[in-house]
């Protein structure tokens, strides 16, 4: 193989493309939309998080700045968490914008993620976000396709193909001369986006780069250039392989029209059709019945918090509750909660396993589709997928699961156990203590994490790279030149 | 002839294909849609006996206190989906179809979202509304791509010519057979869902249909356009496809983005923020102050005095009922602003058509963000007549079983907008009208020539 030859195939193909009106055309719209993308995807990452920014700082200071007062009111005030965007997402929105905003944190329940994006959309929002990985991901592709429909089948249309294998060039080298040449035009569009998204994001880190953000732009950019190729190959092994450009237009159309528009929601479709998840009523109504089955703290009668009680007296040595020098009531509140959020932690675990089974069709249906590996991965690198939002909820359940029980110690320890009449000021503690809850503040998970969840599409995208580079040396025996 | 070239056209391996795709993905996307609705369905009607249970076992519970019962107490309105809405499910994935609210503070209650997948959020439902303002144009486009140019690139155009009266009929004769085959099935598609569902023979069924044929003739149009600029089927694909994209992929994903930063809602977050402080600051300052702000709310409740007691239920709603007051102003700019975004969204969907038709068939199957806006707006209602039935009982400390618990059966929600039939399809015609003019004008100037 010569590779002075595939280089001037890939020169010539070069010229040629950009020599035509349409794709020249086509390339300053893509190049014009991606600009705007970026430029509007990034103010609009900048004012939201500004605000999620903003209103954080508010909500830490408002909770300092309580007065002195019961813990279990703090409890009930509670906190209020806002989802940080990745520094990355202006890049993808992924689920973005599905996924809610603002949780409210309190003691014995926990609540909906709320206002998400889409909420108040009218439906426009289903028709797509345009961003630079939306335009990545579904409008190069095309454009790689108009480019390539023509390599190989008009050379066989206008008969230069036979003149070409006169002159001693290979299928190989053609093909691969071809698929070099239409990906070089397709990094026209490419590099500058690599350049331009690598200044905003080091501007938005205030050109404080960190490396775990550094090493998931440079897989995301990998794994972009890999999706060029891809589509670059498919490009030229279906033009190779049919008669007419007519043919291999109309065939690449097609597959463009399965990957893109029909496949995703296809496989989603099915896998919510195979495994229905529970609406919240029934959710709750179902943790509300096992919770009464575990013990409930309201009922006095109740096995649970009889033994619960006997266990206190047995632990203190005293004869009633009235007796004991920490406060009771903390004590059952702390039980409660715990009983509570175990409860609640199964049914979530049950939830979302069944959410990622509905999912599972669509990152299978990545090896079938280079589309979806693509869209997948990019979504997890750039913090907008459903692990990292799980991940958010993880998060805030935690928090507030400490935060109700750091509430119940400061009320064992510091209320008292005397019970009070009804004219009595309620008990309350020291301002100070709030401080000692720290502020939630959530981490992002590093690379290693994303990338051990997107497995699946890094190896469908080799799989993919792979298939067509075989498909690419072994086809040749098959090709015909008229 | 006619026949013939209907014969030709069915005989392709192509058009067989696509029939089969829209069959396929069509009747697929009516049994998602049905068993959507179905879902809902079932789930409204489990709340129906969800509340009854609740309001029962409450009710024996907590049986001394009417304050402290009505602190439990939660009472569901639900937004019944139609049948309709089975083929255009639109945002009802996306807002709750069923809303618990207590009497206490309401903005905190009133966001709460159902549990959802946002992965499936994200991707979308395929109903059949997306068949049609999706696939049905594309597969317009694979009929319509290689009309007259084929016939060129395979050198019988000349002899097509002269055996017609005129161009104006063959490719008259083309599209009307394309039309037929497309109305044919979406008619099909049409009549399969309203068996299958079955959808009630209504004027919002009557509405969408009209509308689903009203985009399909536009499409038409702008099939016919390009075909009559005289180019290569290659340049017709690339073109027709541009323009899909265009209209139904960068249009409006250009369109939410501007309109997500123009109308950026920092007021939810704010609302949130307010509601929270608004009720529970009151706990550390002076109960009066309190006191005073609701009777300034509510006068007819100023013969309810503070009891001298350190806790009353009459300063704890009262304080609850801060939580909304202090929030008002902003919740009022959140809904204003969500409806400015949808006035916005509706006039600059005018221009884009795919939009157009789906905002309307979504607002025909009540699955439109007006439709969740007017149900919320009649929560809102509830909730505030519940408070001014219950107030009185917990401030006279009237006994739980005074009153009769069985009445407080969940509540439904039903949609009261009109349906203008000829201002809804008017835009598509005139777009399909300015397309066909523009069409005969370019085929004079290029296709008779040929």
């Amino acid at each position: 193989m010569s590779f002075h030859k595939i280089f001037l195939i890939a020169k010539l193909t070069w010229i040629t493309a950009l020599k035509s009106r349409a794709t020249l055309i086509l390339t300053l719209v893509l190049g014009i939309a991606l600009f705007a993308a970026t430029y509007i995807g990034w103010q609009n990452f900048k004012t939201q998080n500004d605000q999620r920014t903003k209103y954080k700082a508010l909500v830490r200071e408002k909770w300092l700045a309580k007065p002195d007062k019961h813990p279990h009111r703090m409890a009930h005030y509670g906190y209020l968490a806002f989802r940080p965007k990745h520094e990355l997402s202006f890049f993808d929105f992924g689920i973005e914008s599905f996924a809610g905003v603002s949780i409210f944190l309190e003691a014995h329940k926990q609540n909906t993620v709320n206002f998400s994006e889409s909420s108040f959309s009218n439906g426009i929002i289903r028709f797509g976000e345009m961003s630079i990985a939306m335009i990545l991901q579904v409008l190069v592709p095309l454009l790689i396709f108009f480019l390539g429909y023509k390599s190989i089948s008009a050379e066989r249309e206008n008969g230069t193909l036979k003149i070409l294998f006169c002159q001693g060039v290979k299928w190989s080298e053609l093909l691969l001369g071809k698929i070099v040449g239409i990906i070089s035009v397709s990094f026209v569009l490419f590099i500058p986006v690599i350049c331009i998204t690598i200044l905003l994001w080091a501007m938005l880190s205030n050109w404080q780069v960190s490396t775990d953000a550094a090493q998931r732009l440079i897989f995301l950019l990998t794994g972009y250039a890999l999706y060029f190729i891809i589509c670059s190959c498919l490009a030229v092994l279906v033009s190779a392989w049919h008669r007419t450009s007519r043919g291999a237009l109309t065939v690449l159309v097609v597959l463009w029209i399965i990957f893109i528009v029909i496949l995703p929601k296809a496989t989603q479709s099915l896998g919510t059709q195979l495994y229905p998840s529970p609406s919240k009523i029934e959710f709750n109504a179902a943790i509300e019945k096992e919770l009464s089955k575990q013990g409930d703290s309201h009922n006095p009668n109740d096995p649970h918090y009889e033994q619960f009680k006997k266990d206190i007296l047995k632990k203190y040595k005293v004869d009633s509750t009235s007796q004991l020098s920490v406060n009771y009531g903390g004590l059952v509140m702390a039980e409660g909660e715990r009983i509570s959020a175990q409860i609640y932690q199964q049914h979530q675990n049950r939830l979302v396993q069944t959410y990622i089974k509905q999912n599972s069709f669509t990152r299978a249906a990545a090896f079938l589709n280079p589309y979806l590996a693509i869209k997948n991965l990019s979504m997890a690198l750039t913090g907008a997928d459903y692990a990292n939002y799980l991940d958010f909820q993880n998060q805030t359940e935690k928090f507030r699961y400490d935060l109700a029980q750091k509430m119940n110690a400061l009320q064992i320890e510091h209320i008292s156990n005397v019970k009070q009449g009804e004219n009595d000021k309620p008990y309350t503690i020291s301002h100070k203590y709030w401080s000692e809850l720290p502020d939630f503040k959530y981490q992002f998970k590093t690379i290693n994490w994303v990338l051990k969840n997107e497995v699946y599409s890094v190896v469908a995208l080799m799989v993919w790279f792979t298939l067509l580079m075989t498909l690419l040396f072994t086809i040749t025996k098959k090709l015909k030149t008229l | 002839m006619y026949l013939l070239a209907f014969k030709i056209f069915l005989r392709n391996k192509a058009t067989y294909w696509s029939i089969a795709l829209l069959l396929v993905t069509g009747i697929a996307s009516i049994h998602i849609g049905k068993k959507f609705v179905e879902k809902q369905t079932h789930m409204i009607e489990k709340t129906a006996q969800i509340q009854k249970d609740h309001i029962k076992k409450h009710v024996g519970f907590f049986n001394k206190e009417m304050g402290l019962l009505m602190y439990y107490l939660r009472f569901s309105v639900v937004n019944q989906p139609p049948m309709l809405s089975a083929i255009a499910i639109g945002q009802r994935d996306i807002n709750p179809a069923v809303t618990g609210v207590t009497i206490r503070n309401l903005n905190e209650q009133i966001y709460d979202t159902d549990l959802n997948n946002p992965s499936s959020l994200l991707l979308g439902n395929l109903d059949l509304n997306f068949v049609f303002i999706y696939l049905f144009p594309l597969i317009i486009i694979v009929f319509c791509y290689n009309i007259v140019s084929e016939e060129r690139e395979k050198g019988i155009w000349g002899l097509t010519k002269i055996q017609s009266k005129s161009v104006m009929q063959v490719i008259w004769m083309q599209f009307s057979i394309r039309m037929l085959v497309i109305y044919g099935v979406a008619i099909l598609l049409i009549a399969f869902a309203a068996i299958y569902l079955p959808l009630p023979v209504n004027k919002p069924l009557v509405a969408s249909i009209i509308l689903l044929f009203a985009y399909l003739l536009f499409w038409f149009a702008i099939a016919f356009l390009i075909v009559s600029f005289g180019k290569t089927s290659n340049y017709n694909t690339i073109t027709l496809l541009t323009v899909w994209i265009t209209l139904n992929i960068i249009g409006p994903a250009f369109l939410n983005l501007w309109v997500t930063n123009k109308y950026n809602m920092p007021e939810a977050l704010e609302t949130v923020i307010h509601q929270r402080e608004g009720y529970h600051e009151k706990w550390d300052i002076e109960k009066q102050v309190t006191m005073n702000k609701f009777y300034a709310h509510y006068p007819q409740f100023k013969a309810y005095v503070l009891p001298k007691k350190e806790f009353s239920w009459l300063w704890y709603y009262a304080m609850q009922q801060m939580g909304d007051d202090d929030a008002q102003q902003s919740a009022d700019q959140m809904l204003q602003k969500t409806i400015k975004r949808e006035q916005f969204t509706q006039r600059a969907s005018l221009f884009m058509p795919s939009l157009y038709a789906q905002l309307q068939l979504n607002e025909f199957a009540q699955s439109d963000l007006n439709n969740h806006l007017h149900y919320l707006q009649s929560v809102k209602k509830y909730h505030e007549k519940l408070r001014l039935d219950f107030y009185p009982l917990i401030f006279g400390e009237k006994p739980v079983n005074s009153i009769n618990w069985n009445a407080f059966e969940m509540k439904r929600f039903t949609e009261t907008s009109s349906i203008g039939l000829t201002q809804t399809v008017l835009p598509l015609l005139l777009y399909t009208f300015l397309f066909g003019i523009l069409g005969l004008f370019f085929m004079k100037k290029t296709l008779f020539k040929l």
